[in-house]
């Protein structure tokens, strides 16, 4: 039973990555222009016919798509060439590795910081349920939860960084060059990232935990005489957390998307760059490779959450008598 | 029985909506100077200035006016996809939940592949590589309002199609929908009767949540270089003046205002619509 449902998840994460990448091939492909002459307008006619074969457009479409997918598994992302240069390209890999730290840190920021915050006043507003300060933090974060992310990121850099000038308005700082100045850089993305993040996951725990409240341990725990704040952490917040859990896991696949935002909002100079810049200047092969990734990524956290449900679901359906 | 009062957020929400209604359709008649009408003489001039109310930004071009026709733009993006993307959904969802079968199975198997993709790496592969594929003349190749649509529409159609689908299910079990076929209704007549405006308000609820998503992505895919043309809707608006935005705030932070308040309005009215619609099934 476990085995099929594990056997139907990968086979559905095997099929989807098929037809992305292969739609990205097919459509790179087919699309009017010669892309060595988009990429290279100076080469003479040998050189276009290196750089033809280097792109895979001498072969058919089935064999290059095969070609390069080969290439991919084993790691190798293919090359990224100036317009200008002597055609010797960049690896996609070199690239990454300074761009996509910049991105995955943000992203893990954003989830600490979305967790720590959104926990304890989740469960603050459950405790104190239907009450003003409720019913006050509860409109915020209505709000905040609709605000899309780079409506935050730019409020954010208009009052902390231009009218207050506490931090830097763009640019990205290397931990290796100061742990401050990192921290700085940092503050304003992973905030714009987060303030929604936090509404979305305080909300969704003030209501498993009033319903967790309403159960008879919890009564029971009270009656004992224990205090409110340990009935809370110890008592109350793990039989609450499962729908916190796979939102978060799903909402890491949503930050991908939002960071390529946010990392350019602040000029981070991160994946979404790479990605955006590529993407301007017709880079084929990186585009394949880079959407293939996040493709990848946004699949592996959806999987999570898959596995999460499985796991998590039956135990609650028999807690909740549902 | 006493009145019922309307809540103030449904209260603001309308007006503003009603607001950017009427600039998309009747923007061309307001006395304002145009958008793309670049007046040299005021360029970049704060908010209250004299003939702009609203300021311009470094091009000479009216910050207000351009709220009112990029209304129009991202009003109009946000409609059509998601009227598309709810008919084409809708009838997938509710044929798929119908007939179940092998249509289901690969009706879901859409959905599932489709809901798989990001939106963000979706929409912008299809617009940086469908618009303009060649880069020395940025106008060739297909409109970009155009593609933006159509890629905005194929990320709807999934999401309202899932609510579609799963919401009909719900229905179909239905005693009156076995009493309509036992006493020999057709299956479509069935559909349409008893079924769709059964759906439709699960569909419209989601529906206002989607139309604030395409608004979001649209700006998203302006600041990423993606969106439709300079200044032409709020997204390229604020990406256009995001540089500004130490000189000149007013020209990024105005069609960020613009945008928040329609997607926390949009947003309003979908958790609105949701809420009559579990206290209509409660009272059944």
């Amino acid at each position: 039973m476990r085995a099929r449902i594990i056997l139907r998840i990968a086979s559905r994460f095997a099929l989807v990555l098929l037809l992305v990448t292969f739609s990205i091939t097919a459509l790179a492909r087919l699309l009017p222009g010669d892309p060595v002459a988009t990429l290279f307008p100076f080469a003479t006619d040998e050189q276009r016919a290196v750089y033809r074969a280097d792109l895979g457009l001498d072969v058919n479409i089935f064999r290059y798509y095969l070609e390069w997918l080969l290439k991919f598994l084993r790691g190798d992302f293919g090359s990224y060439y100036a317009s200008t240069g002597d055609g010797v390209g960049v690896p996609v890999r070199d690239m990454l590795g300074v761009a996509l730290p910049r991105t995955l840190l943000l992203m893990t920021y954003t989830m600490a910081l979305s967790l720590l915050l959104s926990i304890p006043l989740g469960l603050y507003m459950a405790y104190r349920a239907e009450s003003r300060i409720d019913r006050l933090i509860s409109n915020v974060l209505f709000g905040l939860a609709s605000l899309p992310n780079f409506a935050i990121g730019l409020g954010l850099a208009f009052l902390i960084g231009v009218k207050l000038n506490w931090l830097p308005v763009i640019g990205y700082v290397p931990i290796a060059e100061g742990l401050g100045g990192h921290v700085k850089s940092m503050i304003m993305p992973t905030l714009s990232l987060s303030l929604g993040l936090i509404a979305t996951f305080s909300r969704l725990l003030r209501v498993d935990t009033i319903a967790t409240l309403k159960e008879d341990f919890v009564t029971m725990a009270s009656s004992k005489g224990l205090s409110n704040t340990w009935i809370l952490w110890r008592h109350v917040f793990r039989p609450s957390s499962s729908t916190l859990l796979t939102s978060a896991a799903l909402n890491m696949a949503g930050l991908i998307g939002g960071a390529v935002i946010i990392e350019t909002v602040f000029a981070l100079n991160g994946f979404g760059m790479l990605l955006t810049v590529s993407l301007a200047t017709r880079q084929y092969l990186a585009i394949q490779s880079l959407v293939a990734l996040v493709a990848i990524a946004y699949m592996f956290f959806n999987l999570v959450v898959d596995l999460l449900y499985a796991v998590v679901d039956p135990r609650v359906a028999s807690h909740r008598g549902a | 029985m006493a009145r019922k009062r309307i809540p103030l957020g449904l209260m603001l929400s309308s007006t503003w909506i009603g607001a950017c209604l009427i600039s998309a359709l009747f923007g061309n008649f307001f006395p304002l100077p145009k958008w793309d009408d670049y007046d040299y003489e005021a360029s970049g001039v704060p908010i209250f200035s004299r003939g702009h109310l609203l300021g311009t930004d470094f091009d000479g071009s009216d910050i207000l006016s351009g709220i009112v026709h990029g209304a129009r733009t991202s009003l109009g993006i946000a409609v059509s996809a998601v009227l598309i993307g709810s008919i084409v959904g809708g009838f997938l969802g509710i044929v798929a939940a119908y007939r179940r079968g092998w249509v289901d199975a690969v009706v879901t198997m859409y959905f599932n592949v489709a809901l798989s993709i990001p939106t963000l790496v979706l929409t912008l592969v299809m617009v940086a590589l469908f618009s303009s594929p060649n880069l020395d003349d940025p106008n060739a190749g297909i409109p970009r309002e155009f593609v933006i649509i159509i890629s905005l529409t194929l990320v709807i159609i999934p999401i309202i199609g899932r609510i579609a689908r799963s919401s009909a299910l719900t229905w179909t079990g239905r005693d009156f929908v076995l009493v309509a076929e036992s006493i020999g209704m057709k299956r479509r007549s069935i559909l349409w009767t008893h079924i769709v405006p059964n759906v439709l308000p699960s569909m419209m609820s989601v529906a206002f949540l989607a139309a604030g998503v395409v608004i979001v992505v649209e700006g998203g895919l302006a600041i990423l270089g993606a969106g439709t043309n300079p200044g032409a809707s709020w997204g390229s608006m604020l990406a256009k003046n995001r540089q500004d935005l130490a000189i000149l705030p007013s020209t990024t932070i105005i069609p960020v205002l613009a945008i928040a308040l329609t997607v926390m309005a949009l947003n309003y009215f979908g958790d609105y619509v949701r809420l009559r619609i579990d206290d209509r099934e409660s009272r059944i």
